[in-house]
C-alpha cells in the first residue's frame, strides 16, 4: 500500500534505526538540487541545504545515542570524488554550517557507500578504479584501504559490510564479481564470480543473520536475476531467483525478517521475495516507472521508501490496506501544511510540493503471502482468574534452519499459580483457623499480644471483650473504669439522700415545700432544695431538678442530669469529645440495652465526623461496642489505606470477630451485610482469588446478599474450583436470548434492566427452559449441588436466587407457583408483600429476605397456599435462626420456649405439629435436598459464618416474645456460641422453627405484652439496667401490652417504615429508616404506660389517619401542629423520628 | 512464588501467538501460526482437547474469550484478515460469525465489558478498528474507524465499564450511565483512546505520546473501584509505560515509565486485581511489575517457563533492575 508521495526528489536516505521521529532525506541524482530532510510522519519538508551533485547518500548513526535525537551524520558521495559528512541536526535546526567534514581522496564518482553496523564510526565507500576506502569518522582525513586494488581496476557499484562479523566488507563490480574482504587480514579472502559472466552486479546485500550468506542482483536484461550465495560453498550459487522480466536496479533486504528481499527492475516491477525460498510474497503495486533504487525504513520495518526515474520517491507500507480515504487524508494533511507557507519561520520558502494525482484504480491492497517476523508474537504473559499467568515462549530459532525445527519443536503453554501476598495469605489462614476452631478469645489475646500500636491492642481488648462475660464490665475496665469505682460513685447518689433526711423534717415543719425549695435554690443550696423538691411531689421535684440543671453549670451536672432524666442521648449527643471515654463509660453504665447500642453509635459518629484524626480512630472502639460492624468498617476505611492487601487483611480481622461477636452477644441479625461490609469482604474474596486462594475466597464471601458483583463472584469462584460445567449440556440459553438493542441510545436504554437481567441469564446454563429466577448453574446436575459453598444454615437467604430443591420434583418445574415473586427477591431487595406481615416487627430487611423461604417451605409441602399469605409466613429470624442452631430435637432449643412467662402460650409445642412437617426426611424448609444428602464435610468448613439472623434488643421492642427469647439466649452464651459455631451440614433446622412458625404466623399478631420491668425503675438507674445484659433471665421482663385504642398507631407507623423500605434504594435512606423504627419504640413505649396526653395521642391519630390515605403533607402539617402546641420534653423523644418517617414517605410516595 | 501447575502441550505445528483463560480459568484457548485455534480444559490440572478450531487460512494471532453470561464465545483475528466468532452449541464448537471487512492483518481482539452487551473491537493493520456488535439473531452490527492508527493497529483494550462519579454500584432501577470508551495502540508509536459518543459514534478522545516506536499491546486495568484509570503500554522501543489518569474528565493522562528493556516488549497483561503487571519482552523474557508503596514500579518476579520467585523487597520499593 502507498502511503506517501514526494514529487521532485530522488535520492533517498532514511534516518538511522535510532532515530526518532524518522526522517527522510532526498536529493535528485546527478544534478545540483537541495538536499531535502522530510519528517516522515506528515511528510514535511523539514530543512533543505544546497548541495553537489552526488551519487550516493547515506545516513549513519555515528555517535547517536539510544535516545533517538535527530542526530547521525548524514555521508553523500560525490560526482568529483569527494566524500562530504553533514550534520542532520544542524540541517533541522536551520544552522548555515551544516558540512561536518568533506575529503576528495577519491578519484571518481563515489557510488557505494556503507556504513558498519557495529562500530559506527567505520565507514566504507567504492568509487572508479577498483578504489576502496574504509573511513574513520572520528579520523576523517586518513582513510585505510581493504587491501590492494582488485585487478584489473574497475568500477566499485556496491559494497556492504557483513551484518554479523564486523572485519568482513564485500565490494561488487558492474562486472559481475563481487569481493569479500577480512579487514583484519588487510586482503580479499574470495571471490564470488559466475560462470556465466552475465552478471551485471547492481546490488549486493549480506544477509542479515547468516554470516556467510549474501545476495547479488543482475542488471541485465539477459539475466535479470538474484544470486544467493554462501561463501562455504562459493562454486556456485545456493539459489536463484529469477521472478523479475528484466534488469534488477536495485535490492535491499530487511534488518527485520531475514526472508523479506525487495526488488525492483527494468520491468518497472517492485517485488518481495523470499530469498530462502524463492518465493514472491508481494509484488508493490507501481506506476509503470522504473525505481532505481529502494530502501527499508530501518526504524518501522513495514515501511519502505522507492525512488523512480520520473523523480519521486514513494513511500509504501507491505502491510496492505485500503488506500483511499488515506489519500484524501493525506492531501488534507498537505495542503494544511501548505498554508503556512513558513511553518518553521526560517524566512526561506518552502519549495513547492504537489500531491500527484494518481489515478485510483484500486483501492484494496492485499498484504505480504507471509506475515513479517515482526508482526509475530513470540511470547505473551496473560493474568487469568484466581492469580493463574498463562505463558508461553518461543524458542528463537535461526530462521535459515526453517520451519523443520520449529516443527519438532515442542509448543506448550504454562499456566503458573502467582502467590505474591505470603503473609497476607497466611494471616488469613489463622483467621480461617480460628473462625473454625471458634478461638476467638485465643485469638484476640494473640493479637493484643502482637499488636504494635496501642490503638491497635485496645481495638483487640475490645473485641476480645465480646467474648467474655461480663463485656460491658470489660469494657469499662478498658476504658480505665472500674467496675467497683463505679459502683462507688453511683452510691453517691444514695449517700446524698441519706445525708439530706434531716432537713426533710424541717422542710415538713413548714409545709411549704415550694417556697422552701426556691429559698434554698436562692441561696444556692441545691441538694436542699432537691430534697425539699423530693418530698413535695414529683411536679415539684421535676420543676426544682429543672431549675437546678440550668442554674448549676458544672460538668457534673450534666452527667446527673442525664442519670436523671435518663437523657444519655443528650450526653453522647453535646460531651465534649475529649472527654469520649466518659461519655463512653456512662453510656456503658446507664444506657437501657436497647438504646445502649444507639448510643455507643452516636458518639462513634461523633468522634468519626471530629477533624481530629486520633478521635477519628477511637470511633472504632465506639462501633466496637456498639456491634455495628458496617460502620466500623467505614470508619476504618476513612482512617487506613485500605488498599494493601495487609491492612484490608487487619480490617477483615476485625470485622470477622466482631461479626461472630456480635451475633454472640447482641443476636443482631447478622445476615444482613451492609453494602460497604460486603464490597470489603468482596475485595478481600477477590484478593484471596488472586492469590489462588478459592477456596478461602468462597469462605470469606458474605453470602447473604444479593449484591449482583458478588452472586457474581460467587459464581465465578464456584466454577473456577473445578465444578462440571453445566454448559455442556445444554448450552443454550443467553447467547440466543441476547439482545443487544439496536442503535446506540437504546443500548443505553436497554441497561437499566441490564445488570438484572443478564444475571438471570448468566446463571442457567444448563437449565432448560430456565426458571424464573436466575440459577445456579450447579442445580442442573444434582451433584453438583455438593459443591456449592452453602450451608444449610445459608440456605435461608439462598434459596430464593438458587432454587436448589427443583430438581428432584421433577413433576413441578416451577414448584414455587406465585412464588416466583419471592425468587425475583434479589432483584428488589425489598419486597412489598412482606411488609404487611409483620406489623410489629421493626427488623424490615431481614424479614422481607425471610418471604422466599416461607413461600419455598410453602410450595414444598403444599401446606397452603404458595402465595405469600400470611398464614404461612416464617417467624422473625430471631426466633427462626435461633432454633436453626438447636438442631432437630436439640434440648436447648425446646428450653428456649419456655422461658418468658406469658408469652410461651403463644408457642406450641413441637409435637404439636403434623409429624411429616416435623420430620420430613429432607424437607428442612429452608434445605435443598442434594445439599442434605450429599454428605459436605469437606466444604462445610469454610463456611464459618452462619448468619444467626437473631434481632438483637436493639432493633427490638423489649417486650417482643422474641427478643426475650435471644435474651434468654444471651443468658446462657456459653451453650450458644457452641451452638452457633458450625452449622452441622445435615442439620434440618427447620423444625423447630416451622413448629412455631406456622401459629405464630395464624395468630398474626404478637401476643400480649406485659409492663416492662425496666421502666418502672427510674430512680435506680444503676445496677438494674447495667446488670441487664448479664442477670436478663433471673428477672422477669414485660412490657405492657399498647392500649388496643392505640394500637393502630405503631400498626400504621410501622406499616409505613415498611412500605418506605421497600421502596427506598440508597443505604442511607434505609439506615435512616431503620433508626426511626428502633426510635418510635419509645413512642410505643409511652403509649404502653400511658403518659402521652391526651392532644398529643390524638393528634398522633390524626397523624395516622393522614398516613392511611397517603396523604402525607397533610401528617407533616399535623407533626407539626402537635410540636408546637405540645411539652417539648414530652415530645422530643419521638416526634423528630415521625418527621423523617413522614418526610421520606412523602419523598418516595409510597 | 510463580509456580507451574499445568504444563500444557498444545501440539501446535508452530508458533503460539496467544493463550487464554476463559473467565473462571478452566479453559485454555490459544492459537498459532499453523492457523488453528484450540481450546483445552485445563480443570484440576488435566488438559484435554475440547476443540481445534480450523477456518482460518493464515497465523492467528490473538483470542478472546466472551463473558461466560452469553454463552461460550471466543474471537480469534488472524493474518487472512479476517476475525472468526467461534461458539459451543450442544458441546460443540463452531464457527459462528465471520467478519472479514479489514484489508490487512487484524491483529487484535478484545470484548467490551459485559454490561454493554456482547461488542467486540478489532484492530487491524490496515489501519481500521472495527467494532462489532451483537444485535440478536446472529446478526452483527459494524462500525469502523478508518485511519485509526497510520500503517496499523496493534492492539485493543476496552477501559473497565465505571460509571463516572460511583464507586460503588448504583441502585437499580436506575440507568447505568456508562461510558463507553477503549484505547488502542499502533505503528504511529501513539495509543489513541476512544469514546462513543451519543450519536453512536466513535471518536478520537485522546492521544497519548510517549514511545518513540510502534505500541505494541495496550492493557487497561480492570476497575477495583478507585477512580483513577490506568492503562499499560508497551512498544518496540523497549518501553513499558504506565499511564494514569485521576481527573473526572478523564482527559489529564501521566505516563511513568515502568522500564526500558533491551528488546521489544510484546505484551503486558493486568491481574485481576490491577495490582500486579505481567510484561513480555521478545528476548522470552516474562517479568512480573508490582507499584510499591512510594509509587514506583518494581520487578518482583522473573518467569521462565512459567517458574519463578517473587522477591518480598515490593514494600521498600527496592527497585529491582536488571
Amino acid at each position: 500500500m502507498k502511503l506517501k508521495e514526494v514529487d521532485r526528489t530522488a535520492m533517498q536516505a532514511w534516518s538511522p534505526a535510532q532515530n526518532h521521529p524518522i526522517y527522510l532525506a532526498t536529493g535528485k541524482k546527478f544534478q545540483v538540487t537541495p538536499l531535502t530532510l522530510l519528517l516522515f510522519k506528515r511528510l514535511l519538508v523539514i530543512k533543505f541545504i544546497f548541495f553537489y551533485r552526488y551519487h550516493k547518500l547515506i545516513w549513519g548513526p555515528y555517535k547517536m545515542d539510544s535516545k533517538g535525537d535527530v542526530s547521525g551524520v548524514l555521508i553523500a558521495g560525490g560526482e568529483n570524488g569527494n566524500i562530504i559528512l553533514y550534520d542532520p541536526s544542524k540541517i533541522i535546526a536551520g544552522e548555515k554550517d551544516v558540512v561536518i567534514a568533506q575529503n576528495d581522496k577519491h578519484t571518481g564518482p563515489v557510488r557505494a557507500l556503507d556504513v558498519n553496523i557495529f562500530q559506527t564510526n567505520l565507514v566504507a565507500s567504492g568509487a572508479n578504479e577498483s578504489e576502496i576506502y574504509i573511513w574513520d569518522l572520528n579520523n576523517f582525513a586518513t582513510p585505510m584501504t581493504p587491501g590492494a586494488k582488485t585487478q584489473p581496476p574497475e568500477d566499485i557499484s556496491c559494497i556492504a559490510w557483513n551484518r554479523q562479523v564486523q572485519h568482513i566488507l564485500a565490494s561488487a563490480s558492474p562486472s559481475g564479481r563481487a569481493t569479500v574482504w577480512d579487514l583484519r587480514k588487510n586482503e580479499p579472502i574470495i571471490k564470488v564470480s559466475d560462470h556465466s559472466n552475465r552478471m551485471h552486479c547492481s546490488g549486493l546485500a549480506w544477509h542479515p543473520d547468516v554470516a556467510t550468506q549474501m545476495v547479488l542482483a543482475s542488471e541485465d536484461d539477459r539475466l535479470p536475476v538474484i544470486q544467493m550465495w554462501d561463501l562455504r560453498f562459493a562454486s556456485s550459487p545456493l539459489r536463484v531467483l529469477e521472478n523479475h522480466a528484466r534488469g534488477i536496479l536495485a535490492i535491499a533486504w530487511s534488518m527485520a525478517d531475514p526472508e523479506l528481499l525487495l526488488s525492483c527492475g527494468k520491468d518497472a516491477k517492485i517485488l518481495c521475495s523470499n530469498p530462502n525460498t524463492g518465493e514472491v510474497l508481494y509484488e508493490l503495486p507501481t506506476n509503470t516507472q522504473w525505481c532505481f533504487d529502494i530502501q527499508w525504513c530501518p526504524r518501522n520495518p513495514a515501511v519502505l521508501s522507492a525512488a523512480s526515474f520520473d523523480g519521486r520517491i514513494s513511500v509504501y507500507s507491505i502491510m496492505g490496506g485500503s488506500t483511499d480515504r488515506l489519500r484524501q487524508k493525506q492531501v488534507d494533511k498537505l495542503s494544511s501544511s501548505f498554508g503556512n507557507l513558513d511553518p518553521f519561520g526560517t524566512g526561506q520558502p518552502l519549495p513547492p510540493l504537489q500531491i500527484p494525482q494518481q489515478t485510483a484504480q484500486h483501492s484494496i491492497v492485499l498484504p505480504l503471502k507471509k506475515p513479517p517476523k515482526w508482526i509475530r508474537r513470540p511470547v505473551g504473559a496473560s493474568f487469568s482468574f484466581g492469580g493463574k499467568l498463562v505463558t508461553f515462549e518461543n524458542v528463537r530459532m535461526p530462521s535459515h534452519q526453517g520451519a523443520e525445527q520449529q516443527q519438532q519443536q515442542h509448543h506448550h503453554v504454562f499456566i503458573s499459580q502467582v502467590v505474591t501476598e505470603k503473609e497476607f495469605l497466611s494471616r488469613s489462614d489463622q483467621l480461617q483457623q480460628a473462625v473454625q476452631s471458634q478461638g476467638f478469645i485465643n485469638y484476640c489475646q494473640k493479637k493484643i499480644d502482637a499488636s504494635q500500636t496501642e490503638f491497635e491492642k485496645n481495638v483487640w481488648s475490645f473485641l476480645k471483650v465480646n467474648f467474655e462475660d461480663d463485656s460491658r464490665g470489660k469494657y469499662l475496665e478498658l476504658l480505665g473504669y472500674r467496675k467497683e469505682d463505679l459502683g462507688k460513685k453511683v452510691n453517691f447518689w444514695e449517700s446524698l439522700m441519706a445525708y439530706i433526711d434531716g432537713l426533710i423534717t424541717q422542710a415538713l415543719l413548714t409545709g411549704n415545700f415550694e417556697s422552701a425549695v426556691d429559698l434554698c435554690l436562692h441561696d444556692n443550696r441545691m441538694a436542699d432544695a432537691i430534697i425539699l423538691a423530693i418530698a413535695g411531689g414529683q411536679e415539684l421535684l421535676a420543676r426544682t431538678q429543672k431549675k437546678y440543671f440550668a442554674k448549676s453549670q458544672s460538668k457534673i451536672t450534666r452527667l446527673i442530669t442525664a442519670v436523671v432524666m435518663k437523657n444519655w442521648k443528650e450526653i453522647v449527643e453535646s460531651c465534649d469529645l475529649k472527654n469520649w471515654r466518659e461519655a463512653l463509660a456512662a453510656v456503658l453504665t446507664y444506657a437501657k440495652p436497647d438504646e445502649f447500642s444507639a448510643l455507643c453509635d452516636l458518639l462513634g459518629t461523633r468522634l468519626e465526623n471530629e477533624g481530629d484524626s486520633l478521635l477519628q480512630t477511637q470511633a472504632c472502639l465506639c462501633y466496637i461496642c456498639a456491634g455495628n460492624v458496617e460502620k466500623l468498617v467505614a470508619c476504618w476505611t476513612k482512617a487506613q489505606d485500605g488498599s494493601h492487601p495487609l491492612s484490608l487483611q487487619d480490617l477483615i480481622e476485625k470485622v470477622v470477630v466482631l461479626r461472630k461477636a456480635v451475633q454472640l452477644t447482641q443476636a443482631t441479625d447478622t445476615s444482613t451485610v451492609g453494602v460497604l461490609l460486603a464490597a470489603k469482604m468482596s475485595q478481600y474474596a477477590n484478593l484471596l482469588a488472586a492469590q489462588g486462594s478459592i477456596a478461602a475466597a468462597l469462605a470469606f464471601l458474605p453470602d447473604n446478599t444479593n449484591q449482583p458483583n458478588i452472586m457474581q463472584l460467587r459464581d465465578r469462584l464456584c466454577r473456577a474450583q473445578g465444578e462440571p460445567m453445566a454448559g455442556h449440556e445444554s448450552p443454550k440459553i443467553p447467547y440466543e436470548k441476547q439482545q443487544v438493542p439496536k442503535g446506540r441510545p437504546g443500548s443505553v436504554a436497554g441497561h437499566h434492566q441490564m445488570p438484572r437481567v443478564q444475571a438471570q441469564q448468566y446463571y442457567p446454563h444448563g437449565e432448560n427452559p430456565p426458571p424464573p429466577g436466575f440459577l445456579m448453574h450447579g442445580n442442573v446436575n444434582p451433584n453438583a449441588a455438593s459443591q456449592l459453598p452453602t450451608s444449610p444454615g445459608h440456605m435461608h437467604t439462598q434459596v430464593p436466587p438458587y432454587p436448589q430443591p427443583q430438581p428432584y420434583q421433577p413433576a413441578q418445574p416451577y414448584p414455587f407457583g406465585t412464588g416466583g415473586s419471592a425468587m425475583y427477591r434479589p432483584q428488589q431487595p425489598v419486597a412489598p408483600p412482606t411488609s404487611n406481615a409483620y406489623p410489629n416487627t421493626p427488623y424490615i430487611s431481614s424479614a422481607s429476605s425471610y418471604s422466599g423461604q416461607s413461600q419455598l417451605y410453602a410450595a414444598q409441602h403444599q401446606a397452603s397456599s404458595p402465595t405469600s399469605s400470611p398464614a404461612t409466613f416464617p417467624p422473625p429470624p430471631s426466633s427462626g435462626a435461633s432454633f436453626q442452631h438447636g438442631g432437630p430435637g436439640a434440648p436447648p432449643s425446646s428450653s428456649a420456649y419456655a422461658l418468658p412467662p406469658g408469652t410461651t402460650g403463644t408457642l406450641p409445642a413441637a409435637s404439636e405439629l403434623p409429624a411429616s412437617q416435623r420430620t420430613g426426611p429432607q424437607n428442612g424448609w429452608n434445605d435443598p435436598p442434594a445439599l442434605n444428602r450429599v454428605p459436605k464435610k469437606k466444604k462445610m468448613p469454610e463456611n464459618f459464618m452462619p448468619p444467626v439472623p437473631i434481632t438483637s434488643p436493639i432493633m427490638n421492642p423489649l417486650g417482643d416474645p422474641q427478643s426475650q427469647m435471644v435474651q434468654q439466649q444471651l443468658s446462657a452464651p456459653v451453650p450458644l456460641s457452641s451452638q452457633s459455631s458450625f452449622p452441622q451440614p445435615h442439620l434440618p433446622g427447620g423444625q423447630p422453627f416451622h413448629g412455631i412458625q406456622q401459629p405464630l404466623g395464624q395468630t398474626g399478631m404478637p401476643p400480649s405484652f406485659s409492663k416492662p420491668n425496666i421502666e418502672g425503675a427510674p430512680g435506680a438507674p444503676i445496677g438494674n439496667t447495667f446488670q441487664h445484659v448479664q442477670s436478663l433471665p433471673t428477672e422477669k421482663i414485660t412490657k405492657k401490652p399498647i392500649p388496643d385504642e392505640h394500637l393502630i398507631l405503631k400498626t400504621t407507623f410501622e406499616d409505613l417504615i415498611q412500605r418506605c423500605l421497600s421502596s427506598a434504594t440508597d443505604p442511607q435512606t434505609r439506615r435512616k429508616l431503620d433508626d426511626a423504627s428502633k426510635r418510635l419504640e419509645l413512642l410505643y413505649d409511652k403509649l404502653r404506660e400511658q403518659t402521652l396526653s391526651p392532644t398529643i395521642t390524638s393528634g398522633l391519630h390524626n397523624i395516622a389517619r393522614s398516613i392511611e390515605t397517603r396523604n402525607y403533607s397533610e401528617g407533616l402539617t399535623m407533626h407539626t401542629h402537635i410540636v408546637s402546641t405540645s411539652n417539648f420534653s414530652e415530645t422530643s423523644a419521638f416526634m423528630p423520628v415521625l418527621k423523617v418517617v413522614l418526610t421520606q414517605a412523602n419523598k418516595l410516595g409510597v | 512464588m510463580v509456580s507451574v501447575i499445568n504444563t500444557v502441550d498444545t501440539s501446535h505445528e508452530d508458533m503460539i501467538h496467544d493463550a487464554q483463560m476463559d473467565y473462571y480459568g478452566t479453559r485454555l484457548a490459544t492459537c498459532s501460526s499453523d492457523r488453528s485455534v484450540k481450546i483445552f480444559d485445563v480443570r484440576n490440572g488435566g488438559q484435554i482437547l475440547i476443540a481445534d478450531l480450523r477456518g482460518h487460512e493464515g497465523p492467528v494471532w490473538q483470542v478472546a474469550w466472551a463473558h461466560p453470561m452469553y454463552g461460550n464465545i471466543l474471537a480469534s483475528c488472524s493474518y487472512d484478515r479476517k476475525v472468526i466468532i467461534w461458539r459451543e452449541e450442544n458441546g460443540t464448537w463452531e464457527k459462528s460469525h465471520e467478519h472479514a471487512g479489514h484489508d490487512s492483518s487484524v491483529n487484535s481482539v478484545c470484548w467490551a465489558p459485559h454490561d454493554y452487551g456482547l461488542i467486540l473491537a478489532c484492530g487491524s493493520s490496515d489501519g481500521a478498528i472495527s467494532l462489532l456488535t451483537y444485535t440478536g439473531e446472529g446478526q452483527w452490527e459494524v462500525k469502523k474507524i478508518n485511519n485509526a492508527h497510520t500503517i496499523g493497529c496493534n492492539a485493543v483494550s476496552w477501559a473497565p465499564a465505571v460509571i463516572p462519579g460511583s464507586l460503588i454500584d448504583q441502585p437499580s432501577g436506575q440507568k447505568p450511565n456508562y461510558i463507553k470508551k477503549f484505547a488502542s495502540g499502533g505503528c504511529d508509536n501513539l495509543i489513541k483512546l476512544w469514546k462513543e459518543e451519543e450519536d453512536g459514534q466513535w471518536k478520537e478522545e485522546q492521544k497519548l505520546e510517549a514511545h518513540s516506536d510502534w505500541v505494541r499491546d495496550v492493557a487497561w486495568a480492570p476497575s477495583i473501584g478507585l477512580p483513577t484509570s490506568t492503562i499499560a503500554s508497551c512498544s518496540q522501543d523497549g518501553r513499558v509505560f504506565i499511564w494514569t489518569c485521576d481527573d473526572a474528565s478523564g482527559n489529564t493522562w501521566s505516563p511513568k515509565l515502568l522500564h526500558k528493556f533491551n528488546d521489544v516488549v510484546w505484551h503486558v497483561s493486568w491481574s485481576i486485581t490491577a495490582n500486579i503487571l505481567a510484561v513480555s519482552g521478545g528476548d522470552n523474557k516474562v517479568t512480573l511489575w508490582k507499584e510499591s508503596v512510594d509509587g514506583q514500579w518494581v520487578c518482583i518476579s522473573d518467569v521462565n517457563k512459567g517458574q519463578g520467585s517473587v522477591s518480598a523487597s515490593v514494600t521498600e520499593g527496592q527497585q529491582n533492575e536488571q
